[in-house]
């Protein structure tokens, strides 16, 4: 079968690398709990791994001495075509996020979460009181998000696993992997072939839907800068690998973490039940902390860097080094969120640092808050909702990802 | 809950003293809307700090020193977390302020830099936790009651007072009609929808651990210090025979307490009436002082016994672990332990004769000089809402018994009403919120907060009639502080004069924010009964007779 048409979304993990793998994710939380307490910048080869929330935040900040990581990755997936994701902090930079904003827009969030929901609504509806998690907010996320930026399924093989593939590999993986590359590279041409014949196709079409797609073509034929073809299929490819992937990582893991706290998964499930979508994004986002998207995010420093400067944990980073800044760590460092390991839904804003902070926070982060809740708001409003029996019933991951986790429900 | 008082003491550059006063009250500008009637005054502070009680940034200008800003912070919870929030809240606009101060010249110096350089994205919460000072003595009214918890019990009084006062229709109302049991049964039927707490046990005010660890810090107090007081007592018993030993000491007593009888009184043209009476050993204290001397006795004999073994093992030359000299020896030990406590008697009179020698030649200023301008700036902000703050820093007498007597007093005391002021309250003292004292300056100068309520003429009347001996105690080391005596009498009890000394070191509170800016301590403490009284799910007639007068 070509790498094409795989059903998995993710590299299957096995055998001994899989194994140390998937207990280094299980113990990571352990792990950097001890580094905080002990060494909260520590240098490991060429890399600084740093877990404490100020010194964290002081690298999302400081853009000028800690650059993203990203445009290796992105260039194999855009054909070397620059998207804002991997540009530090230049006029093109701001040229393109402003690109991008223009086109999608706050006024879109209600649509889209209504959307989000209709849809993991109609699939829980389908089942017959038991439904895989994964499974459920996997299609709810991508045919939401497809269908916004006006790109529908190919013909061959599927949006959400050729997403998730390159999502894996923007984030996990690296170039020097000549397998690994080998099939992305192979998803990605044919991802953009895919966006081109889109592309293609409604420009011929006369009524064309609201979508940003159309939105994108107004604005070319108007004749705005940053809305080629090549430019709009860039920015279409990066935001469906870069969004839609998130979802079904961190909400199947949300979920596991209200199982483990039945209290709170009944407030939960009254939140839904009554349509407060505010107060289920607040215990989403709690439920978040405990397991967020991954430990930390990558950065490289641009010159030499003094971090925690003038206190005695201050450490230089030389330019050149990988660094890692531990955003899992940092939302449970008692030096600044209050009483960390307590499941407290009122946190303040500060307190999160879900997805990145400062300038290459996520550009998805309002679209999550608006369609996040609403995915898991359908299976939360039903009654007796509980693991199903055996291992099924806890949430299994694939490395980093989450891989399954079923329940049942009245 | 446990909560924490604390200040940030920043000396400040004299040519940016005018532009940092600007930004304060730009700050304050920003944050508290006033009379526009869309958002609540300090909505920022009040929601996004939700740990926060008391907060205030003050600039006090000296005459031997730079001008000092201050920000003063009374919160729930650890000081890590809330200097985030605040950060979260002002970082940028703090930045600037402490733009405005000097570099320290402590290790605390590059981080200064780090945080003050152009285009510093370094947390301003780092400097602030590594600036602060910590309180050498403070008081928590309404203790471990969280802000929360307070605004809390707030709404459910005025919902439980909205509907007692419900129209009935013409009928009587059934909260006046039946028993007072069936009254709370009711209320609390009538609450539980809307207050769903209240079906919870009421929070811990002091837990267990806080309470054991605060005694047992006061315990230790007392033993370090009877160790202090003893030790010479404790070598003459060991050297002499206690024949001689007790005569020494009942001589010395009977000579110290003489001198200290003979000066006793207030010097001529000084006298002044203590209303409140002065309980130098209450039935408390006595038991503190019995078990801390216990306890020296016990720790001392512990310490004795293995020297007495030692000491007699080496002149014979013999085995240290003989067993059999074990019972001996820390019997000759606890001899002499109890023996040195005895000494007790002399060494604390004669410090305190010391004192009272410093105290006749000390010089109290009776009129010192008052900025007219800043006391009309103090006076346009004061007496807006049912609470005041006050802050004032004040020079040090000099003198190296007189700065250990400070700090271990000020040490003491504090411990002392860790132990003492649980019920929310301050003593007989009613009304203040928040207060604490510090000190600045390698210990030269003292600083003190407070957060009180009603005026502040009556909150110093209040403590004249009422803790004069404690106030005098804490403040009477300032210089020109009035005449004093015997370290708790008289002091604050001039009551002019010590208006005059408090104002003239007060400064402007340019910005002050209170959480509950209505509710005075005592609404608190009633608010916080009633609560309690509803959340039982019942209650004996006798128990809620007692609860309805609070309604």
């Amino acid at each position: 079968m070509s790498i094409l048409e795989t059903q998995d979304c993710y590299r299957p993990q096995r055998g001994v690398r899989g194994w140390i793998g998937g207990r280094f994710i299980a113990w990571a939380p352990a792990l950097l709990g001890l580094l905080r307490r002990w060494k909260p910048i520590l240098h490991l080869f060429s890399t600084w791994v740093v877990t404490r929330y100020d010194d964290v935040v002081e690298i999302f900040e400081t853009d000028a001495a800690f650059g993203v990581t990203y445009a290796e990755n992105l260039d194999v997936i855009t054909d070397k075509q620059p998207f804002f994701l991997g540009m530090r902090d230049t006029a093109d930079y701001r040229r393109q996020l402003a690109g991008m904003r223009t086109v999608c827009t706050a006024a879109d969030l209600h649509r889209l979460a209504d959307d989000a929901e209709a849809r993991a609504q109609a699939m829980v509806d389908a089942t017959d009181g038991r439904i895989e998690v994964v499974g459920l907010v996997r299609p709810a996320a991508f045919d939401t998000i497809a269908r916004y930026f006006g790109v529908p399924e190919p013909a061959v093989g599927s949006l959400s696993v050729w997403g998730s593939r390159l999502f894996e590999f923007q984030f996990t993986g690296s170039p020097a992997d000549k397998v690994w590359l080998a099939d992305v590279e192979q998803i990605a041409a044919a991802f953009r072939v895919h966006i081109d014949g889109v592309i293609a196709a409604r420009k011929a079409k006369v009524d064309r839907p609201d979508d940003v797609l159309s939105r994108c073509l107004t604005l070319q034929a108007q004749g705005a800068a940053g809305y080629s073809d090549v430019e709009i299929r860039t920015a279409l490819l990066c935001m469906i690998v870069g969004g839609p992937p998130q979802p079904p990582m961190v909400l199947p893991q949300a979920l596991e973490q209200l199982l483990r706290r039945p209290a709170w998964l009944a407030v939960a499930q009254q939140a839904a039940r009554a349509g407060d979508d505010g107060r289920l994004w607040a215990i989403i986002q709690e439920a978040m902390r405990f397991d967020p998207l991954g430990p930390g995010l990558k950065r490289i420093a641009l010159q030499d860097w003094t971090l925690a400067r003038g206190t005695s944990s201050a450490r230089t980073i030389t330019k050149g080094s990988n660094v890692v800044a531990a955003f899992s760590s940092a939302m449970m460092d008692a030096r600044r969120i209050p009483d960390p390991k307590r499941f407290d839904p009122d946190r303040q804003p500060h307190e999160y640092v879900h997805f990145g902070h400062g300038l290459h926070i996520c550009f998805g982060l309002q679209i999550n808050k608006a369609t996040m809740p609403r995915m898991l708001k359908p299976l939360l409003a039903r009654q007796n909702l509980r693991r199903a029996r055996g291992s099924a019933g806890h949430l299994r991951k694939n490395g980093l990802f989450s891989d399954r986790l079923v329940v049942e429900f009245d | 809950m446990r909560q924490t008082t604390l200040c940030v003491p920043l000396e400040v550059k004299p040519e940016s003293c005018s532009r940092l006063v600007a930004l304060i009250e730009d700050l304050k500008r920003a944050e508290d809307k006033g009379s526009d009637p869309r958002t609540a005054n300090f909505f920022r502070l009040h929601n996004q700090i939700p740990t926060l009680h008391f907060l205030s940034m003050s600039v006090f200008p000296a005459a031997e020193f730079d001008p000092m800003f201050i920000i003063e912070a009374n919160f729930d919870g650890p000081p890590g977390p809330f200097w985030r929030q605040i950060d979260a809240v002002a970082g940028e606009r703090i930045r600037a302020m402490i733009r405005c101060c000097k570099r320290p010249r402590d290790d605390t110096g590059a981080l200064y830099d780090a945080v003050t350089e152009p285009g510093s994205k370094v947390a301003v919460a780092r400097y602030l936790e590594a600036r602060t000072e910590q309180p050498s003595v403070f008081h928590h009214g309404n203790r471990g009651l969280s802000r929360d918890r307070i605004l809390e019990d707030h709404q459910l009084f005025l919902a439980v007072r909205a509907e007692i006062d419900r129209p009935t229709g013409g009928r009587p109302s059934p909260y006046r009609t039946g028993t007072a049991a069936q009254a709370q049964t009711l209320l609390r039927a009538a609450m539980l929808p809307v207050f769903p707490w209240l079906d919870d046990p009421a929070p811990k005010r002091i837990s267990l651990s806080e309470r054991i660890s605060d005694i047992f810090r006061l315990l230790r107090f007392i033993v370090v210090a009877l160790v202090a007081l003893t030790l010479p007592g404790l070598l003459l018993a060991a050297a002499l025979r206690w024949q001689v030993y007790l005569s020494m000491l009942g001589i010395t007593a009977i000579i110290i307490f003489a001198l200290l009888f003979k000066h006793r009184a207030a010097i001529a043209g000084t006298e002044v009436i203590n209303r409140g009476k002065v309980h130098l050993l209450s039935p408390v204290k006595l038991l503190l002082l019995l078990v801390g001397a216990a306890l020296t006795i016990f720790l001392a004999t512990l310490v004795v016994t293995p020297i007495i073994l030692a000491i007699d093992a080496i002149g014979r030359f013999a085995t240290p672990f003989d067993t059999a000299a074990i019972p001996i020896a820390a019997r000759e030990a606890a001899y002499v332990a109890a023996l040195g406590v005895v000494s007790v008697f002399v060494t604390l009179p004669l410090i305190v004769l010391i004192l009272r020698y410093n105290e006749m030649r000390d010089s109290a200023q009776d009129r010192p000089p008052q900025d007219e301008r800043m006391l009309r700036e103090m006076i346009r902000r004061e007496d807006w809402i049912a609470q005041n703050h006050m802050g004032s820093i004040v020079l040090i007498k000099p003198g190296i018994l007189r700065s250990i007597i400070i700090r271990a007093g000020h040490y003491g005391l504090g411990l002392f009403l860790r132990v003492t002021a649980t019920d929310g309250y301050l003593g007989s003292m009613r009304t203040v919120h928040f207060a604490h004292w510090a000190f600045l300056n390698n210990h030269s100068r003292l600083l003190f907060f407070s957060n009180f309520d009603h005026s502040w003429d009556s909150y110093l009347d209040d403590f004249i009639e009422k803790a004069h001996a404690g106030l005098t105690l804490a403040w009477g080391s300032g210089i020109g502080f009035p005449p004093t005596r015997l370290l708790v009498y008289d002091g604050a009890s001039h009551g002019r004069q010590f208006k005059n000394w408090a104002l003239a070191s007060r400064t402007v509170s340019r910005l002050w924010y209170s959480a509950y800016p209505d509710l005075t301590v005592d609404q608190i403490e009633r608010n916080h009964q009633i609560a309690n009284g509803l959340r039982k799910r019942s209650m004996t007639e006798e128990e809620a007779t007692a609860w309805h007068w609070l309604l």
